[in-house]
């Protein structure tokens, strides 16, 4: 036997469908050595979470299962995976808060592993419990333990489910998108966690994610998965900073990097998965591949020892890189001018919680959701709005449509102040581009049906010819074949139906645009297309853009100025390159320093306090969660709004100066170790 | 919110539905086409035997002081008289609501328990031939009305198998035997349709439980089946089964009506019939407050019931 | 792979099965309206309480009349109080259900605490309340039936709309400054009849159910009409000598039963979502 702790050999799953068999893994080889953190990286539907599953035996009876080899220390996974489920392999699923039992206490459900595989003593097992609490950095935890799951907020639920995994002392912990459903500020304490854990345990861990950023994080080797195949495999940094399939390159070359403001264009893979009812014998890759050519319709074997790579025109393409789409020929000069397109000043917004009664009684609780923010964005400009969830970028998005209520504040446009109650003429003028291409759609409406709707309400054109006509250039717009319009929404791919949503908004021909999260559900090298296209369009129509995003890299990608918000309160506002250097706000340091990014390697999670408290009214609202406190003074006078630079200002008590002293998120030795992709 | 403040809320809520029913019934018997008087008399009635009773029941009173008047004795314990039998309705009521209490006991007892264990046991032998069957015999016995039941169940068990006395009802003292043998039939009848209805629901509730990301990440940790199914799966898969239940309770009070009138139960729902068809209106009109103040306790306790069994009412707030 | 290959055993699907079957009822009983073997209300003391014969296939009741002639000329009571009470519950509950939905507020106050009222009520004796003051009929029972449904259809559209009104595709139509009738056209409806139309299905069963039980109560048609329900009633009195006065009323009512839940259950599987994202997924 080989020192491979985990050993997988020719791994295939098929699921039986009604049309026929879905061949979801075909020959997937890995392996990973005793303590040894292997990142498996892939996009929707590449099959990276059936192989958590097929090493669980938990994939159903609908599945078929077949492997050269599947074993972990000796123990067959392929027949007898019950054996040491659970026992020797822990397991973390993504989405914490619907994998504990809502009805199980926290306790119950930690020590169950203990009672089951190690049969320890219940008070015994209870103890243990609570350590383990204390060791995943729970507060509290004897109190946690008599806890129910929905009293926890979502970092400390996947901290419990890493506890639940761990419980039974296993040798491989098998974690699937950890973080993917949690703040980029949790996701750091988290990864960082578990570093820890594998250091002081000696623990193997499989870590399935579609986040290139974190697998170059806290892995040292990495499997890249494309529909159901291994593309590359490979040491982290081989992998990730010096790829040589052209599917990593595209991956790599898609994503939008805070590190690289503005990098001009990205470059997105065309295309979608390949049917995987069908099997290409050839690379399945082929029909999306920049650099296919022939022979590339032959089976592909694996080249190099270390570094195998599934192409064989891996060293013809060794020197490539992955080609940037081109932009279109027809760029109009962007009409950018200084003079303010929209003004919204001390806007408020808040949510009250009981009903007309309780309102008419005055005692209605409520959440004030944005807090007297002020925003000004001029024509053609876009200006990014960052922070976690729940810190209200949303509301203030349908604030300044007007789209929701406000408690205060006035809203400008274009000169003319907007009523709470907008007109027609606002309303032709600004519009709105959503996250979720799944229900931003009506399901019951063609492509055509969509568009035309919009067209017809703002009188864009007259007659049946004209209006067919302005579909056309609408779909022309977004780069959509014109016969899309007699498909139904869930004829669309993600990135398709989003292009729809995209060309509903301008049908009226907008001078504003509101992005909410407009590219944050879909798949990386979809995103690259979508963010490219935006970019387009604000150069060709001169459309400014409010660009709400939680990806930092994102907004570093497309943004001219950045508003960083926490908790209603836009704490840092400033042009992009400003905002990304210090000076800057702590909470913008923080959110910085948690971004896991490519190439900078292992470093310390950022400072913070775990426990996200409530901000106090009258001080600052990070006060609770900052790691620069200067004192009392924070606690209960409401921070100066200090001009750093041009444009560029800070809500916080520390001085300007100390401000500019910290230090640069991206460290030194990350900076001059530019990787290539 | 605290457990005190939540019952407080529901009581309040109980009370003002109550409150809301007496006039909607109160509503509904007077201000209906069909005079009072007249349903009483009959048609051919003459105009002073009528102008007699309407003066003698306090008819040409305005209505709100007719309301004020029922409502005030109604909650002083004073529930009238029947017109019909000229007997204070009060322990008529009482007398036909315990021995309808004892049908709905023993038929709500074998609906929870048999719809929940058949409920369960079709989820856990999901796709088999059992749990088939199973669903076959559900759809069919949902589709068949309570009365052509008790019909079949005379026809069998007591006109060919002679085995049960087919109508009836037999006091406690005339012997265990006949007492008990008078209330299999009717309650055997009652629980037919509700037992697959209840059943129907447990198993797709269990069924979407079983699906959860829960019960695989409980599967993935390794733990015995045995401990997956009944611990947790089982405590969320019941909750709905509670509000199912609480909806059947008012089908059950429709269905005693019905069965009590086929199998000439004593009871409260063949009392009300025979407030109808006798147009006995103060009888019928308390009868009606009785079963609706019975529906919505029972209602009250199946939302209390949830509330505890459920951690995320029952337990409140953050800790960390 | 073979498996999956071989042609699968055919079963008719619930709507096919169902919708065939109340097909031939609803036509038979259409017809029976106006034809039927024998007269349905002609006496005839010589053949009183037959049993089904090539003469009579369903036997005579006790004045002699042709049982078969009863059941088909009476069936058409059944499915009206069944599709009628539904209509009445579809026309009135929905758009309060919509009202409720965008009149956040007042109006939704008033019409929501309505509807618990009315479902505080035992649905039974809702029935009940209504007929015992005026004097019975199939208009009534259509109408007491209905007004049984109407809470559970507002709280329904009330819900789905809700829901709806949340999706971005609704927020699209805001933002474009649609008014409430264009986005209820345009938008909601179209996407919240399937679950309407699901709950429609169950109804007209429990509907069927309830009128007939209110009619085996006398709180229906009449005689010498031939409701099933009140044939069933009728025939009790003699179960043991001639059981199928009861029982061809009864057996052709579970019949329509039958059929009618096989409809609701079949349009169930093919509109519900969550039943097809299960199948897809």
């Amino acid at each position: 036997m080989v020192d491979a702790a985990l050993h997988v050999e020719g791994l295939s799953v098929a699921y039986a469908t009604r049309a026929g068999w879905l061949k979801a893994l075909d020959g997937v080889s890995l392996s990973i050595p005793p303590g040894g953190v292997l990142g498996l990286v892939g996009e929707s539907g590449s099959g990276k979470s059936t192989v958590v599953l097929a090493l669980l035996g938990l994939l159903g009876p609908s599945a078929r299962v077949d492997a050269q080899r599947l074993d972990f220390d000796g123990h067959d996974l392929l027949h007898n995976a019950a054996s040491i489920r659970g026992r020797r392999v822990g397991v973390v699923f993504q989405d914490a808060a619907a994998s504990l039992n809502p009805a199980l206490t926290i306790g119950t459900q930690v020590i169950e592993p203990m009672r089951t595989h190690l049969h320890t003593e219940r008070r015994a097992a209870w103890t243990r419990g609570t350590e383990l609490l204390d060791e995943m950095g729970i507060p509290r935890p004897a109190e946690v333990m008599h806890s129910y799951p929905h009293q926890l907020s979502g970092g400390m639920k996947q901290r419990v489910g890493i506890a639940t995994a761990l419980a039974s002392e296993p040798d491989l912990l098998l974690l699937d998108e950890p973080t993917t459903a949690l703040d980029v500020t949790i996701e750091a304490q988290i990864l960082s966690l578990l570093d820890e854990l594998r250091k002081r345990r000696n623990l193997a861990m499989l870590l399935v994610s579609h986040n290139l950023g974190i697998v170059d994080r806290l892995c040292d080797s990495v499997s890249v998965l494309y529909a159901g195949r291994l593309a590359e495999s490979g040491t982290t940094s081989a992998v990730l900073h010096h790829p040589r399939h052209p599917y990593t390159k595209g991956l790599l070359a898609a994503l939008p990097r805070p590190d690289r403001p503005h990098a001009g264009r990205l470059a997105p893979i065309p295309g979608g998965l390949p049917d995987l009812h069908t099997l290409d014998p050839g690379c399945n890759f082929r029909p999306r591949c920049a650099f296919a050519a022939e022979g590339c319709e032959q089976p592909q074997t694996s080249h190099g020892a270390d570094h195998t790579v599934s192409c064989h025109r891996v060293e013809e393409v060794a020197d490539l890189s992955w080609p940037i789409e081109a932009a279109p020929t027809a760029t109009v000069s962007t009409k950018r001018t200084a003079l303010p397109l929209l003004e919204a000043e001390t806007m408020s917004a808040r949510f009250d919680s009981g009903g007309w009664l309780a309102r008419l009684l005055g005692k209605a609780g409520g959440v004030l959701a944005v807090d007297r923010v002020s925003l000004s964005i001029r024509t053609g400009e876009v200006v990014g709005l960052v922070g976690e969830s729940g810190c209200g970028k949303s509301t203030l998005g349908r604030l300044l449509l007007r789209l929701l209520p406000a408690r205060t504040g006035t809203l400008r446009f274009g000169g003319g102040v907007v009523e709470a109650q907008a007109d027609r003429d606002f309303r032709r003028r600004a519009q709105v581009v959503f996250q979720n291409p799944d229900t931003s759609l009506n399901p019951r409406q063609t492509v055509s049906v969509i568009l035309q709707r919009a067209v017809q309400w703002f009188a864009m054109a007259h007659g049946t010819a004209a209006v067919a006509a302005e579909i056309d250039r609408l779909l022309d717009l977004v780069r959509l074949p014109r016969h899309y319009a007699s498909r139904y929404p869930h004829q669309l791919s993600g990135g398709e139906k989003q292009r729809v949503g995209i060309a509903r908004a301008l049908a009226s021909r907008p001078e504003f645009l509101v992005c909410d999260e407009a590219v944050s559900a879909l798949d990386v090298s979809v995103q690259a297309a979508i963010l490219n296209l935006l970019r387009d369009l604000r150069d060709e129509l001169g459309v400014a853009y409010l660009f709400i995003s939680h990806d930092i890299g994102v907004i570093a990608h497309i943004a001219d100025r950045v508003a960083v918000m926490y908790h209603g309160t836009i704490v840092e506002e400033g042009p992009v390159e400003d905002v990304l250097h210090p000076p800057y706000h702590p909470y913008t340091e923080l959110l910085l320093s948690s971004v896991p990014l490519i190439g900078k390697g292992r470093r310390p999670s950022p400072a913070q306090s775990t426990t996200a408290a409530k901000p106090v009214t009258g001080g600052c609202k990070f006060a609770a969660r900052c790691s620069r406190r200067v004192g009392q003074i924070c606690d209960s006078v409401t921070p100066p709004l200090q001009q750093a630079g041009p444009g560029h200002t800070i809500l916080c008590h520390i001085p300007l100066l100390e401000l500019a002293a910290m230090p640069h998120w991206l460290g030194q030795q990350a900076l001059s170790e530019e990787p290539t992709p | 919110m605290h457990m005190a403040a939540f019952l407080l809320k529901r009581i309040a809520g109980l009370l003002g539905v109550l409150l809301g029913m007496s006039v909607l019934i109160f509503g509904i018997v007077h201000i209906l086409p069909g005079n009072v008087a007249y349903a009483i008399l009959g048609e051919f009635a003459s105009p002073a035997a009528i102008a007699t009773l309407e003066a003698k029941l306090g008819l040409n009173d305005p209505l709100p002081v007719q309301y004020w008047r029922w409502l005030s004795a109604m909650l002083q314990g004073d529930f009238g008289m029947s017109l019909v039998m000229s007997r204070p309705a009060a322990p008529l009521i009482a007398e036909a609501l315990g021995r309808s209490a004892l049908l709905a006991g023993f038929s709500f007892a074998l609906i929870a328990a048999g719809g929940i264990a058949l409920g369960l046991y079709a989820a856990t032998h999901h796709g088999r031939t059992s749990d088939k069957v199973l669903t076959l015999a559900q759809f069919v016995l949902i589709a068949v009305p309570e009365f052509f039941w008790a019909i079949l169940a005379v026809l069998f068990f007591a006109s060919w198998m002679n085995l049960l006395p087919a109508t009836g009802y037999a006091p406690m003292s005339s012997g265990v035997a006949s007492w008990a043998a008078h209330l299999v039939l009717p309650v055997m009848v009652l629980s037919f349709g509700l037992v697959a209805h209840v059943s129907r629901l447990t198993r797709s509730s269990m069924l979407e439980v079983l699906d959860s990301r829960y019960v695989l990440a409980a599967r993935a940790r390794g733990l015995p089946e045995g401990r997956v199914l009944w611990r947790h799966a089982l405590p969320n898969a019941l909750l709905p089964a509670i509000t199912v239940l609480a909806i059947d309770a008012g089908l059950l009070i429709g269905g005693i009506v019905v069965v009590e009138t086929v199998f000439a139960y004593p009871g409260l729902g063949r009392l009300l019939v025979f407030a109808i068809e006798r147009h006995d209106l103060p009888l019928l009109q308390v009868g009606m407050m009785v079963v609706t103040a019975v529906y919505a306790v029972a209602n009250l306790i199946a939302e209390l019931l949830y509330a505890m069994l459920n951690p995320r009412i029952r337990v409140a707030g953050a800790t960390a | 792979m073979s498996v999956l290959a071989m042609p699968r055993l055919r079963v008719p699907s619930p709507l096919a099965l169902g919708g065939t079957l109340l097909a031939v009822i609803v036509a038979a009983t259409l017809v029976g309206i106006f034809v039927t073997p024998y007269d349905p209300t002609a006496f005839s003391v010589r053949v009183r309480l037959q049993p089904p014969s090539l003469l009579h296939p369903f036997g005579t009741d006790e004045f002699g009349r042709d049982v078969l002639s009863r059941v088909l000329a009476g069936g058409h009571l059944s499915l009206a109080t069944g599709f009628g009470a539904m209509l009445i519950s579809l026309f009135v509950g929905v758009p309060l259900g919509l009202i409720a939905a965008f009149h956040r507020g007042i109006v939704q106050e008033v019409i929501m605490r309505a509807v618990d009222l009315l479902i505080a009520l035992p649905p039974v004796l809702l029935g009940l309340l209504v007929l015992a003051v005026t004097p019975p009929g199939l208009g009534k029972t259509i109408a007491a039936v209905g007004l049984v449904y109407i809470p559970i259809l507002v709280r329904l559209t009330r819900a789905v709309a809700l829901g709806l009104l949340e999706e971005d595709f609704v927020q699209a139509a805001r933002a474009r400054g649609e008014g409430a009738i264009p986005i209820l056209w345009h938008e909601i409806l179209p996407n919240a009849w399937p679950p309407i139309i699901v709950e429609c299905g169950l109804r007209v069963t429990f509907a069927i159910l309830l009128g007939s039980a209110l009619s085996f109560l006398g709180l229906g048609p009449q005689p010498p009409a031939s409701e099933w329900g009140l044939m069933i009633a009728e025939g009790r009195d003699f179960l043991t000598q001639a059981p199928w006065v009861c029982l061809a009323p009864g057996l052709c009512l579970c019949v329509l039963l039958v059929s009618v839940n096989l409809v609701g259950e079949g349009l169930r599987e093919k509109l519900d979502p969550q039943l097809r994202g299960r199948a897809h997924g």
